[in-house]
């Protein structure tokens, strides 16, 4: 009652929104509390039939809050939402869904072991008249909904298991579509898809915004921002800053609006290219298990160096690094370490021959999270805060402030568990956890996942550092922007095999992809 | 005594996430104090020297089994076995000790060395098998719970053995100051336990092993041999309870130790470790322990049948997993 009292309005954004058209979804000033944390602390955004909103913001910026308080999984301490001028208060996920609102999450809610169909028609599965499950019904169904996002190329009697990663996304949104929906929230929904499906989701979007469905639109890439969304909403520190139209902004300001502080000039800083040195390592026609041709992958990873590896989903590149790190046996070809021929049968091999690997999966492979910050700084380097056996806590804890100072790491202190920091904090404590072992060689699979804008720089900048002491990294990522910024060179990886190399003087992107799509243009070819 | 046991659940069990586990374990010291208090003003025998000393000696073997079983359900795991790996041991043991021509001396450590080795044997092929071929412990060691027992009926003839050494006999009722000599030995593994688990890198492997198995094998950290050695160890202490068995009762019967696993698995619930592995710590299990052993002695002396003491401790077992799951939600960020 007597908030309304403290009430401070945010730079009243929607009032400064240019039309008078009616608003599908008004949310005004609401405010979330979790224990002492505040969350979200006057949110206020509106959404028309018919556009495609970009909410983005740092992370803990607030929107994953604001669509959980959308989507019915808990509601706001105070403040007001209303949808087609009605009070909207979803009881649960099924009643928003039963109000026309469905979300995509981020984290898949897909049944392996179920058939895509299954999966698709799960919340209310077809009967027959005996009360039996109608698979001819929910075939079809399931057909239709695919069809509807121009999936026809998929099954939909095969378990959702065998779908790889990006099928697996446009499966969850056909789900959601197949029940009529006014609004649909999709959560960073391009982070698992290559450009090319990436594509194919925005001829989703454009056809259903067509129809007159609002869609929110929650991504840490600008450029998609832009090239898709009508409005756009940013974020910062659980408040509204500002609403504007796409066709009135530029990427440089909505990153400006959402770090509070100008961050373009140190994501373009470029490197110098100097100090690349020796081989740090080199594959001699190296073939991972999964390559269907045994042609190999061969090149040169000098001290010094950040080499990118480009391509595209199924490429091979995350197969390569796996391999190197001995988590695989490679089928043919050798390796040689400093120009000697190792064989690496496991992470322990390779950690000795000075490799470190910070994988794709942060969550489950990079890090403990129930554990401490230190525990995770010294997962890799036990011997160096233990003596005979037994752990040396003050040593840990110095081992892990030193290494976090470093890195810039932002959290209470080193004891605090590591689920309690942000992606890009979480991503840091990776980091330290091999840089405490002082790799010569450090892999590095899709960096940046999940790492907001603000904290992308920042690795980026440890990376160069690390570079410039002499580490050779090898990254992969599905990024190009990243790939240009970071890397001296760049491989280009279609079907197992190097189509190209870049060296940094003529990286584009268009160059990057015509390379990357090279083989399929081929097959179709033919 | 109380004092003591609220004493020790303040100190951190496992440093690395020091707070939810003193919230943890101070919960779980708080119920047992309860539950003492209650039985102290419902019993006028309940605290008295003769019945602590009582329930000491009753909650030895479970404490042994429990503190072993706490390893493999750190790591996710669970063994089904330790019952039957008792009998095995305790057969094997008995054998030894009973062999001709051997003096006191010798025939008693070759006996605590038969068990030990036997129950160590049972739980290294336990690990191996399941480690090595990636299969769930709870059906491997369900093979293994079957393949004990046999054992232990095979070898013995399916004959109970004893006359054993006076020495022996009388080192299962031995007491210093009113407490049991064997409820020291429990005592002394679990507090090696405890620093295994919280000071060594080891330990720390095993809760990172419980948490994330592909962290730790990322780390460079050999996942099998850690896993190989968590059932191991829950081998080894069915071996040691087996010893403590045979000289409490001066028996070694091939139909020992059925339904002990049960009786550990629940120590170890109680005891606040979480049945998915990664959480909890050898100070709960104690007092998990602890909780079915006072528990199970103060009904007896409340009058109540000991089909009841069973259903109350099936109720507590519920009981300390939903508490477990609130504290859980409390506790976290």
């Amino acid at each position: 009652m007597d908030s309304s009292a403290v009430k401070i309005a945010p730079q009243s954004p929607v009032e400064n929104a240019s039309s008078q058209v009616s608003s599908l979804l008004v949310v005004k000033d609401i405010r979330k509390s979790f224990g002492g944390v505040k969350a979200l602390r006057g949110v206020t955004f509106d959404l028309r039939p018919g556009e495609v909103h970009a909410l983005v913001g740092e992370n803990g910026a607030g929107k994953s809050t604001l669509i959980k308080i959308l989507s019915g999984s808990f509601p706001a301490d105070s403040g007001e939402i209303r949808l087609e001028n009605a009070a909207y208060a979803p009881a649960g996920p099924r009643d928003a869904k039963a109000k026309g609102l469905q979300v995509v999450h981020q984290e898949f809610n897909l049944l392996p072991h179920l058939s895509v169909a299954e999966n698709i028609s799960f919340e209310a599965l077809p009967r027959n008249r005996f009360g039996f499950l109608d698979k001819t019904r929910m075939n079809a169904r399931a057909r239709q909904a695919l069809d509807a996002i121009g999936l026809s190329d998929v099954d939909v009697k095969s378990p959702v298991k065998d779908l790889g990663i990006a099928h697996r996304q446009l499966v969850e949104i056909a789900r959601a579509l197949q029940s009529e929906s006014r609004i649909l929230i999709l959560d960073e929904p391009t982070a698992t898809l290559t450009d090319r499906e990436t594509e194919r989701l925005f001829d989703i979007v454009r056809s259903i915004q067509a129809k007159g469905v609002a869609v929110v639109f929650v991504s840490h890439h600008l450029n998609e921002v832009f090239e898709i969304c009508d409005r756009v909403t940013v974020l910062r520190s659980g408040e509204t800053i500002i609403t504007e139209d796409i066709a009135d902004t530029s990427p440089d300001r909505v990153v400006a609006h959402m770090v509070g502080r100008r961050l373009a000039a140190e994501m373009a800083q470029k490197v110098d290219h100097d100090h690349i040195g020796d081989s740090a390592l080199r594959l001699d026609c190296l073939q991972v298990p999964q390559s269907p041709h045994s042609d190999g992958v061969s090149f040169d990873l000098h001290y010094g160096e950040i080499l990118g590896i480009a391509g595209l989903v199924g490429a091979g590149r995350t197969e390569i690094l796996r391999t190197i790190f001995g988590l695989q046996k490679p089928v043919s070809g050798q390796m040689l370490r400093e120009g000697a021929v190792t064989e690496i049968t496991g992470p322990d091999k390779a950690i000795s021959a000075g490799i470190g690997f910070v994988t794709e999966d942060r969550k489950d492979e990079g890090l403990i999270l129930d554990m401490s910050i230190a525990a995770n700084s010294s997962l890799a380097a036990l011997d160096q805060v233990s003596s005979n056996g037994f752990l040396l806590g003050g040593r840990e804890r110095n081992l892990a402030e030193e290494l976090g100072a470093g890195l810039n790491l932002k959290c209470g202190t080193v004891k605090d568990a590591a689920s309690s920091l942000s992606g890009g904090n979480q991503q840091k404590v990776v980091l330290a956890k091999w840089l405490a072992r002082q790799p010569k060689v450090l892999l590095l699979d899709e960096p940046t996942r999940g790492v907001d804008v603000g904290a992308k720089a920042e690795i980026y900048a440890i990376l160069r550092e690390q570079a410039a002491k002499g580490v050779a990294l090898l990254v992969v990522s599905s990024e190009l922007p990243e790939l240009i910024t970071l890397c001296d060179r760049i491989l280009v990886l279609a079907d197992h095999k190097i189509q190209g190399e870049l060296h940094h003087t003529e990286f584009s992107e268009e160059k990057i992809l015509r390379l990357a799509y090279r083989r399929e243009e081929e097959g179709t070819e033919e | 005594m109380t004092a003591a046991v609220t004493d020790t659940a303040g100190k951190p069990g496992s440093k690395g996430f020091s707070i939810r586990a003193i919230m943890r374990e101070a919960g779980i010291g708080l119920a047992l104090i309860g539950l003492i208090i209650v039985f102290s003003l419902a019993s006028e025998h309940f605290l008295t020297a003769n019945n602590i000393t009582n329930i000491l000696t009753q909650i030895t073997i479970n404490l042994i089994l429990a503190v072993g079983m706490t390893f493999v359900i750190l790591i996710g795991g669970i063994d089904l076995s330790v019952g039957s790996v008792l009998a095995l041991a305790a057969v094997v043991a008995g054998k030894a000790i009973s062999m001709p021509g051997l003096g006191p001396a010798e025939a008693i450590a070759l006996a605590v060395l038969a068990a030990m080795v036997a129950g160590t044997l049972c739980g290294i092929l336990n690990g191996v098998v399941s480690a090595w071929w990636g299969l769930p412990s709870f059906i491997i060691t369900l093979g293994m719970l079957n393949i004990a027992r046999g054992a232990a009926l095979q070898i013995s003839d399916a004959r109970t053995i004893y006359s054993f050494p006076v020495e022996f006999n009388n080192f299962g009722s031995l007491t210093v100051w009113g407490l049991p000599v064997v409820f020291l030995v429990a005592l002394g593994l679990a507090l090696v336990a405890w620093l295994v688990l919280s000071r060594t890198v080891f330990g720390r492997l095993i809760y990172g092993l419980g948490n994330s198995e592909e962290a730790v094998r990322l780390a460079g950290h050999s996942v099998f041999w850690l896993k190989v050695a968590a059932f191991t160890i829950c081998g080894f202490t069915a071996g040691i309870a087996a010893i403590i068995y045979m000289a409490r009762l001066n028996i070694a019967s091939p139909i020992a130790g059925s339904g002990f696993e049960l009786n550990a698995i629940a120590a170890v619930i109680i005891g606040g470790t979480s049945l998915s592995g990664g959480r909890g710590s050898v100070l709960g299990t104690l007092l998990g322990a602890f909780i079915i052993g006072v528990l199970a002695n103060g009904l007896i002396l409340l009058g109540l049948s000991d089909f009841m003491r069973q259903m109350i401790t099936g109720v507590v077992i519920i009981v300390a997993v939903i508490l477990d799951h609130y504290r859980a939600k409390l506790t976290k960020g």
